[in-house]
């Protein structure tokens, strides 16, 4: 292995790493902007540039490769390549190389949407001079569509070019490209194909300046208002890692954060704007009983002892709706408490869609059907003729909260019940037909585990705070469970669920949040960082 | 790059065997996107969207990488231009020695402004970089053919001789 002695501290590390991983992975900071560890490496911005020792001038660390060289050319003996990354001239050059990149720059950071989360202000106040010496007038360009998510401010853009090789190599679908050469290039697409496909999201995150904005956060907020909140998209069955931005009770932006056994770095359109669909529901904020053609309100404890009366009544000839849109615990609590029979609503599935850089849509647009599999046993797969077969005659739906239309088998089965019991967090079709609301949480208010189609059990964090009088769906469970003498037991927390969950299904024995961690864990006993 | 709009027929090669020639020349596809560039100018007079199309599709890569080196080149021109096209030096020794009375002249007499082709298509004036022949500026480049120590009167002449 060679040895790379960098700012006087030596370390071995494998042939092949460049200078700019090796001294990431020691702590020590080199700025950069063209490099990212998804792309592939061009060295353009010269922002990390460090001296090696034997080498005339400063080289890229990015692009400088450590490797083994024969024992006479070792420096002092012993090392493969002497870096220094501190010294006067390389502290130079980087202010000089900044003063370069923001020889346009309009510096309007109070304006700007990245600031707060911008390199350019961070590097600047960090390592560049305070002033610039360029006198004469800023090249100002208007603001361009590149699609219909993204726009660009073409004074802001370093050209950099990460977007460039995102569409060339993770998309595969190549929209951008930098058009002319030297002082008028800039960023492009061609006029009969802007930048529309469904990883387009992610030009914005990966864009180090505030050049490429996404007009759906554009103007809304300023960064450090936001509180940021890691959790896992719920729009398929991928779980892509997420860091939710809210503020109050709103979301404002997702984006994705890094998870290399799930999604690299990235995440698709359909998961980032996922959101908007929570704020055009009607939610249900309040447990509500059938009147005729409407709905009463009633509080807690009546909506409670109303639902077991019910469920107490059909002597044992409720079934339970399971959802892939719910988590492993609401899941769990539901089987726990009906013990019979299981169903669940007809699958969401569109077209699975697979990048060239191996990145997926999958095509079941539910969050947690592998979970829900794991968890709940036996699921019927042929409901209607199990009723028929079982002469039920009540259901208790953990609602999916999507709104779609029910087909005929559905409409079939709903009219030949005495009851039905929702719990939901939005009025859809499926809720109007109850005879009992009750109302949950909105997959960005809730907590749990989700299991994604590749086995992987990951936390789901509460974002939002809850609307109204809903509660935690695991927590109405519970309270009908008792309300029915079923279980004794009292959980307090969902982490107690979770545990109760484990001694019943050997694969998620021994799990909790805190051993799940951001990055979950593998079913198949496999952990990771 | 504008569409004006026309439906125009799909550009293709009129020497096949030419494209066959470029490509036995080079292991890597993507490398013959420069020399069929230059043979589709020759062959169009400018790379239009259905050339870049068309090259894309030989090449294997997608248009947009096509439109990055187009648009990198300032000889391969993406507009239409005139049957001759009027190149002057502006770089020291052309620019001290007259070179934008050069440019004006034309400007003058055929109401073209540099970068602009005559409505009837005669001529496309442009300013370019130095062309390399300081010793005897002012230069123009008329097509392929350098004109060097050029007067006003002699420029004249000399574009009268173009029809």
């Amino acid at each position: 292995m060679p040895l790379l002695k960098i700012d006087g501290k030596e370390i071995e590390i494998k042939s092949g790493t460049t200078v700019l991983q090796a001294a990431e992975a020691n702590g020590i900071e080199i700025p950069y902007y063209c490099y990212h560890p998804a792309l592939e490496i061009v060295g353009s911005c010269r922002m990390c540039l460090v001296q090696v020792e034997g080498m005339p001038k400063l080289q890229v660390s990015c692009n400088t490769f450590v490797g083994d060289v024969p024992p006479e050319r070792k420096v002092d003996g012993k090392y493969d390549m002497v870096v220094d990354t501190q010294n006067d001239l390389v502290v130079q050059e980087r202010k000089n190389i900044l003063e370069f990149l923001l020889l346009n720059h309009p510096l309007d950071c109070p304006v700007c949407d990245q600031a707060g989360e911008c390199y350019l202000q961070d590097y600047s106040f960090k390592f560049g001079n305070a002033h610039s010496r360029f006198d004469e007038a800023k090249r100002v360009r208007p603001n361009e569509y590149l699609g219909s998510q993204i726009v660009i401010n073409h004074n802001r853009c370093i050209l950099c070019s990460r977007c460039v090789r995102f569409t060339q190599e993770i998309s595969g679908t190549s929209e951008l490209f930098v058009e002319a050469r030297g002082y008028n290039s800039k960023i492009a697409a061609l006029e009969d194909k802007p930048l529309d496909n469904l990883l387009a999201g992610n030009v914005a995150d990966i864009c180090p300046v505030g050049a490429l904005l996404s007009t759906d956060y554009i103007h809304k907020n300023r960064i450090w208002n936001l509180k940021e909140q890691p959790s896992v998209c719920q729009d398929c069955s991928v779980g892509c890692n997420v860091d939710v931005f809210s503020q109050r009770d709103q979301i404002l932006r997702l984006t994705p954060r890094e998870n290399h056994d799930v999604n690299g770095y990235f995440m698709c359109d359909i998961g980032r704007y996922g959101f908007h669909r929570f704020e055009e529901i009607e939610r249900v904020t309040q447990p509500m009983v059938r009147n005729g053609e409407s709905f009463d309100a009633l509080n807690w404890d009546k909506a409670i002892e109303k639902t077991a009366d019910l469920i107490k009544k059909s002597n044992g000839k409720t079934a339970g709706i399971v959802s892939p849109f719910h988590t492993n615990e609401s899941n769990f609590l539901l089987g726990l408490m009906m013990n019979g029979v299981l169903g669940s609503l007809p699958p969401i599935t569109k077209k699975e869609i697979t990048y060239q850089s191996g990145f997926r849509i999958s095509a079941d647009r539910s969050p947690n059907r592998r979970g829900m599999n794991n968890i709940c046993g036996e699921i019927v797969a042929d409901l209607p003729s199990e009723i028929k077969a079982q002469a039920i005659h009540g259901l208790y739906i953990l609602d999916d909260g999507v709104d779609r239309e029910s087909d005929d088998v559905w409409k079939e089965i709903l009219a030949k019940m005495d009851f039905v019991v929702v719990q939901t967090y939005a009025m859809t079709a499926l809720a109007r037909s109850a005879n009992i609301i009750l109302p949950g949480l909105a997959p960005f208010e809730r907590e749990g585990t989700i299991t994604n189609d590749r086995d992987r059990v990951q936390w789901l964090r509460s974002s939002l705070p809850k609307k109204g009088e809903s509660r935690a769906d695991w927590e109405i469970l519970m309270m009908v469970m008792k309300a029915l003498d079923k279980e004794e037991q009292t959980f307090a927390d969902v982490g107690q669920v979770i545990k109760v969950m484990g001694e019943k299904f050997p694969a998620y024995k021994g799990l909790s949040f805190f051993r799940l961690g951001p990055h979950g864990m593998s079913l198949n006993g496999k952990a990771s960082g | 790059m504008k569409s004006n709009g026309k439906l125009k027929q799909r550009f293709t090669f009129s020497d096949p065997e030419r494209v066959e020639q470029i490509f036995s020349q080079y292991s890597d596809k993507k490398s013959a996107t420069l020399p069929l560039l230059h043979l589709a100018q020759s062959q169009e007079g400018y790379i239009s969207n259905s050339v870049i199309e068309n090259i894309a599709d030989l090449v294997d890569c997608h248009s947009a990488v096509v439109m990055d080196c187009v648009s990198f080149y300032t000889m391969l021109y993406t507009k239409p231009q005139g049957r001759h096209i009027i190149q002057v030096c502006q770089t020291l020794s052309c620019s001290l020695n007259g070179a934008d009375a050069l440019v004006d002249h034309v400007t003058d007499k055929y109401e073209i402004k540099p970068g602009e082709t005559m409505a009837n298509d005669r001529f496309t004036l442009m300013k370019v970089e130095c062309l390399g022949s300081c010793g005897t500026a002012p230069v123009v480049q008329i097509n392929k053919e350098y004109h060097e120590g050029l007067s006003t009167q002699k420029f004249d002449k000399l574009l009268e001789s173009f029809e």
